[in-house]
């Protein structure tokens, strides 16, 4: 499903955008892996939850033209330093999780970002070398 | 606490005492330091425990009997070696200087089990001073026995707990982790955990170092008990990370071992971001053609009929991934089904059967959350997608 879904966002991505640049495309492929992911993932976990949020959001916010609120407000500043603020950062919603669920939301996120790295890298070994 | 353990300390602890009251002597600050702080609420206690040491051994000893078991993990303060140290402290006026091995840092045994089970480790002072077991030996028998016939002070035993979670590691192969959980199940527990003591105490008897592993009646109090759940919880999930991440396995500290996952979320993302950049110079070719047949295969003749359509599906497909069904639950069309149309011919091998397709219903949501038009995404079917290479 996840491979579905990345093959389907990435083709969408070099089809409406073929003149802008490279890295803006790469910008938009970047989001559509963690789309995919989230996506793949399913609504059962945190962290992707918090992923579509932020994606729906943003893509609010860029219709809207407009700041309706601030985003990455950082709810809860870790006054103290707690072993796992690092991780909080690193993984999507992890900045509300109690210390528990974190490892929890961790270990899934660790999953599907290796599924989607292998992926995309064997999207581009079969491309080969000669892309287009 | 249970008579069997008096019994058998009282057999064990001639001569010991002298032994350990030597060592005692070298402990009294350290032990001091540790009473007077954790006595809060048994000020009486380090105070008279400082008297004690001038007393003669029998006073001492009466004055501990009577005192009972407050007065006893006030002034042990320690493992149960160095427990039993202060007991025989009483005696040492009687005794000379003692060797005790002390394994531990000090600690409150909280009752008079804790006496007991000093008087039974005094058997490794025993051996030192054969001069002295005349003199400590009534002693702890004493002390050993009414001990065991007082109930559990509360006092002791919350500086014995405060104490416990930070001491509990080190003695954890020492004998004084007896004593110290003895003195907590004494309190917490039901009569289940004296007997168990008695159990050790026998045990440590006969054997110089015996290596208390037995689990301590755990505590019925509420909080610890939740508390334990949820650090078993935590300890598991750290369990399945280091799992995860290569080459966490041998990582001990979990400090350590948060960094190291760290390092790997961080490495996966820019993997991640590397190889966008690589996808987005690249146009890949993706052959789709093999899709339809693919669907034709695994699913119905309907399963290629249009886009926009529920497809049908092979239950038993559906059933077999649980991702589908959330799937199924998440988006908005209650008809969709999932598909594992991923076909096979697929050039890149690298694709599992993971990756299940939706045809339908990625169209819609995934096509909005792309930020793309949905119009466009929505007519986009497995014959599209042939023809758009």
């Amino acid at each position: 499903m996840l491979a579905f879904r990345f093959l389907r966002a990435l083709t969408l991505v070099h089809r409406t955008t073929p003149n802008s640049s490279n890295a803006a495309r790469s910008r938009r492929i970047q989001r559509a892996a963690f789309a995919s992911m989230a996506y793949s993932a399913g609504p059962r976990r945190a962290w992707s939850r918090a992923l579509l949020c932020r994606f729906h959001f943003h893509r609010a916010r860029r219709r809207c033209a407009g700041r309706s609120r601030t985003a990455g407000v950082p709810r809860r500043p870790s006054t103290t330093g707690s072993p796992a603020d690092g991780l909080r950062r690193l993984v999507p919603g992890g900045t509300e999780m109690d210390y528990c669920s974190l490892l929890e939301e961790t270990a899934d996120y660790i999953r599907c970002l290796s599924k989607q790295v292998k992926l995309m890298q064997s999207i581009v070994d079969s491309v080969g070398p000669g892309g287009r | 606490m249970g008579p069997a353990r008096s019994s058998g300390v009282g057999s064990g602890n001639s001569g010991a005492y002298t032994t350990e009251i030597a060592e005692s002597l070298r402990f009294e600050e350290e032990i001091h330091s540790i009473v007077h702080p954790s006595l809060d609420s048994s000020p009486a206690a380090g105070g008279s425990f400082t008297a004690l040491l001038g007393l003669p051994a029998n006073q001492a000893v009466e004055l501990l009997h009577e005192t009972g078991p407050s007065e006893a993990p006030s002034s042990a303060a320690a493992p149960s070696p160095t427990g039993e140290l202060w007991r025989l402290r009483l005696g040492e006026h009687a005794a000379g200087p003692l060797h005790l091995p002390l394994g531990c840092s000090p600690t409150f045994p909280s009752n008079a089990a804790l006496v007991e089970r000093a008087a039974r480790f005094s058997v490794f002072a025993a051996e030192d001073s054969p001069e002295l077991s005349s003199g400590g030996g009534p002693s702890p028998r004493l002390k050993a026995e009414p001990p065991d016939s007082d109930s559990p002070p509360p006092l002791p035993i919350p500086t014995e707990k405060t104490q416990r979670p930070a001491k509990r590691k080190e003695c954890e192969k020492s004998k004084a982790k007896g004593p110290a959980k003895k003195s907590k199940s004494a309190e917490e527990n039901t009569v289940a955990a004296p007997k168990e003591t008695a159990a050790e105490n026998t045990d440590g008897e006969k054997l110089p170092y015996v290596h208390v592993r037995a689990r301590r009646g755990q505590a019925t109090d509420s909080h610890s008990l939740a508390e334990r759940a949820r650090r078993e919880k935590i300890n598991a999930r750290m369990k399945l990370l280091q799992e995860l991440v290569p080459g966490c396995s041998k990582i001990t500290g979990t400090a350590l071992v948060l960094d190291e996952i760290i390092n790997h979320v961080q490495s996966l993302q820019r993997q991640v971001e590397f190889l966008s950049m690589r996808l987005a110079a690249v146009n890949p070719r993706i052959d789709f053609g093999g899709l339809d047949g693919f669907l034709l295969a695994e699913c119905g003749p309907l399963a290629t009929a249009n886009g926009r359509g529920g497809v049908a599906l092979d239950p038993a497909l559906w059933s077999s991934h649980p991702v589908t069904a959330n799937g199924a639950r998440w988006l908005p069309q209650p008809q969709i089904r999932h598909v594992d149309v991923w076909p096979t011919q697929q050039s890149s091998t690298a694709w599992t059967r993971d990756g299940a397709a939706h045809p339908h219903a990625l169209l819609n949501p995934g096509a909005s959350l792309f930020g793309y038009d949905p119009a466009s995404s929505v007519s986009l079917n497995s014959n599209q997608l042939k023809t758009e290479l």
